[in-house]
């Protein structure tokens, strides 16, 4: 092959590669609406939250500028009078064990689904299963008050039935917190891990069952290890929303729940009771900077554990 | 000896029938398989061999029948406790777990000695030729060693059947060839019978000791490869299987050692079989494609048909070609010979193509040879 020939080759291939779809304006007109909703909804708001957290109130006034000072008071305090720092651990302690429990009730859901029920009745059950999710987050937290508190649905059935002895002492306590969040997060998590075991080959588990598995071999030696990435997604994902979540702590934790911690209200919950009290607003975003970052964390240390656990059980 | 009764079959397959609703996948399907016999099983996609062979594997349940493995009836057996190992078409391998960790996967499932699993694995991977695979990911391994791992984890586990399920048909054409001679030959190292399911003849004729045609459901034919080949049973095998040509027609008279055909195509003489058809009984002609010449234009003597040229194909050695008859009646014809002399006949012109006497057959009334009969009443028995 001559010089001038593969000459030509170059030259053209790049100018032909140029103009590829990618590279047209439609590409920016099409990305525009996500980049105004996510900046309008998302970017300007976390900046704002973040900026507002070095303001400083004097005389009830706010001033704008960029002082320390929020940080310094929320340091002083994290450990005592407002207890911060319990709070925080609270919020761990829950979101943790309510994320545990919320994804082996998932688990186990999505695993009958894919499963138990016969092909063609899986995307049905599977709507089933997510129903909740179409109903209204707070009008599921009240029906939840009303069923687990001291006069409500279950103690009521318990007294007629002459089960007294039974009756459930939950409402109020960090118990019924979880109880809430797991009942919030069970349709995403269901889909999640749904989609997870919908993507395990049968092939796979039939040759396992073929070379003399038991079923219960089967599922731990093969469907178990095979959701480990899935599981660590749907863990890691409900227990940031658990974090976040100010909702279930205050009607169903009744604010300050009792729990193997103590007393102490969540992190969030506190949020809500310091931006009511709105005598200093920058302290709340400073707070809430506090919160954010604690999730960044378990995002990453969950990005972490979910890669290692992707690598050793991809192909 | 051993005290139970021995059967002399490692496997025997009684009046199996599998319904899906109101479809039939395997309809009465019956027949036996030898002491370390490579048995194929043939048949065009949806024929019910795949359906067949999972439920020899117990992965799928039967709707009528019974099956023994080496005469015990494991009709009833769950497929975890069944003596049959499946190797799967897309290697079904486990995703999670590095190369020796499959090959163990089924000796790990009892209590078992981690020097003594070792061993085994080490050995089967040294039979299929994965030693310096043993730490590999699944991921890194190519097709041919992916299914060579696949017969590993089956084979390691010591079954009294391997049954695989178009196990090379996700493989190029050129390793598809290496892993035949391999089956054969570790097939032969170990004596286990195979049962092989494929819809590839070449595969099938060429490690079968016997192989199965199936169609919609039900056996065609249960024969040596050669005799598939060169005397089909049912107008079904001798389409499916080989390049044949087939007439339709009704016998007309039998005179000495022929017997001669009425077809549109025009009268056909071919040698008799063992038993004869009826006179005037409709039946059908087969010559093998390489069975046919071309002839020098002009002279029609007997067996020769006027045709003409449709398409040539090249395949190195051969040349095939296409012919239509005067009655639109389509024939192939295969010859051994350079592709220059292909070249020489042009498109769309007319010539003459024959087949001796010898050469033809008619289905249902062929002559076998004598050590093929004994293989017949056994598999009819």
């Amino acid at each position: 092959m001559t010089m001038a020939a593969a000459n030509t080759i170059i030259d053209i291939e790049p100018a032909a590669r140029m103009r590829t779809p990618n590279d047209s304006p439609l590409k920016i007109i099409c990305l525009a609406p996500t980049l105004v909703w996510f900046g309008a909804l998302f970017a300007v708001p976390l900046i704002a939250l973040l900026w507002a957290g070095f303001w400083r109130v004097e005389n009830y006034q706010t001033i704008i500028t960029f002082s320390l000072e929020n940080y310094e008071q929320v340091a002083a305090n994290f450990f005592a009078k407002s207890r911060y720092g319990l709070a925080l651990v609270q919020t761990f302690w829950v979101a943790i064990t309510g994320g545990i429990f919320a994804v082996a009730f998932a688990y186990a859901v999505a695993l009958a689904i894919v499963y138990a029920v016969p092909q063609r009745w899986q995307r049905l059950a599977l709507l089933f299963a997510i129903a909740p999710f179409w109903s209204s987050y707070i009008l599921r937290v009240y029906a939840w008050q009303t069923v687990l508190s001291k006069n409500g649905v279950v103690n009521s059935f318990l007294k007629m039935t002459g089960l007294d002895w039974a009756r459930l002492d939950v409402i109020f306590t960090q118990t019924a917190t979880r109880i809430g969040l797991v009942h919030y997060l069970a349709p995403i998590l269901i889909v999640i891990l749904y989609v997870t075991l919908t993507n395990i080959d049968r092939a796979v588990i039939e040759a396992a069952r073929d070379l003399g598995s038991t079923r219960w071999q089967v599922f731990k030696k093969i469907i178990l290890p095979l959701s480990g990435f899935g599981l660590t997604v749907a863990g890691s994902f409900a227990v940031i929303i658990g974090m976040g979540d100010a909702l279930c702590g205050a009607l169903l934790g009744g604010g300050a729940g009792q729990s193997i911690i103590g007393k102490v209200p969540l992190f969030a919950s506190m949020l809500i009771s310091d931006y009511a009290s709105a005598t200093n607003l920058p302290r709340t975003a400073a707070l809430a900077t506090i919160l954010v970052l604690a999730m960044l964390l378990v995002m990453w240390a969950s990005f972490a554990i979910g890669e290692r656990v992707r690598k050793a059980t991809a192909e | 000896m051993a005290v139970e009764p021995q059967s002399p079959y490692d496997l025997e397959i009684r009046n199996v029938s599998k319904r899906f609703g109101a479809a039939t996948a395997v309809d009465d399907v019956s027949f036996k398989v030898g002491r370390g016999e490579f048995v194929a099983v043939m048949g065009p996609s949806g024929c019910g061999k795949t359906t067949l062979l999972r439920m020899m594997a117990g992965l799928e349940g039967m709707s009528a029948g019974r099956i023994y493995i080496r005469g015990r009836d494991v009709s009833a057996v769950p497929v975890n406790l069944r003596s049959t190992r499946l190797v799967w078409q897309n290697y079904a391998l486990f995703p999670h777990l590095d190369v020796f960790g499959n090959i163990a996967f089924g000796l790990t499932l009892q209590p078992y000695d981690r020097p003594v699993v070792s061993g085994k694995v080490k050995r089967m991977a040294a039979l299929v030729g994965l030693t310096e695979f043993l730490d590999r990911r699944v991921g890194q391994l190519s097709g041919g060693q992916k299914q060579r791992v696949g017969i590993a984890r089956a084979l390691v586990t010591e079954p009294e059947i391997l049954l695989l399920d178009e196990p090379l048909s996700a493989l190029d054409a050129h390793l598809r060839l290496r892993m035949q001679g391999e089956l054969r030959r570790i097939q032969q190292q170990l004596g286990i019978s195979f049962v092989y399911v494929t819809h590839n003849q070449i595969e099938a004729f060429s490690m079968a000791d016997r192989v199965v045609v199936m169609n919609k459901g039900k056996i065609e034919q249960i024969d040596p490869p050669e005799i598939i080949y060169n005397f089909p049973k049912t107008r079904f095998v001798a389409s499916f299987v080989g390049a044949n040509n087939l007439f339709e027609g009704s016998v007309l008279s039998h005179d000495g050692a022929f017997t001669t055909v009425e077809t549109r195509e025009g009268r056909l003489s071919v040698l008799a079989g063992d038993t004869r058809p009826a006179i005037g009984e409709a039946v059908t002609v087969v010559v093998q494609a390489d069975k046919l010449t071309r002839q020098p234009k002009g002279i029609l003597g007997e067996n020769t048909l006027k045709a003409t040229l449709r398409g040539r194909e090249y395949a190195g050695s051969q040349n095939i070609y296409l012919l239509d008859l005067p009655t639109g009646a389509e024939v192939k014809l295969v010859a051994q010979e350079s592709m220059a002399v292909a070249s020489r006949t042009a498109l769309n012109a007319e010539v003459a193509v024959h087949f001796p006497a010898e050469a033809a057959t008619i289905i249902g009334y062929h002559r076998r040879p004598p050590e093929a009969v004994a293989d017949i009443s056994e598999a009819a028995e």
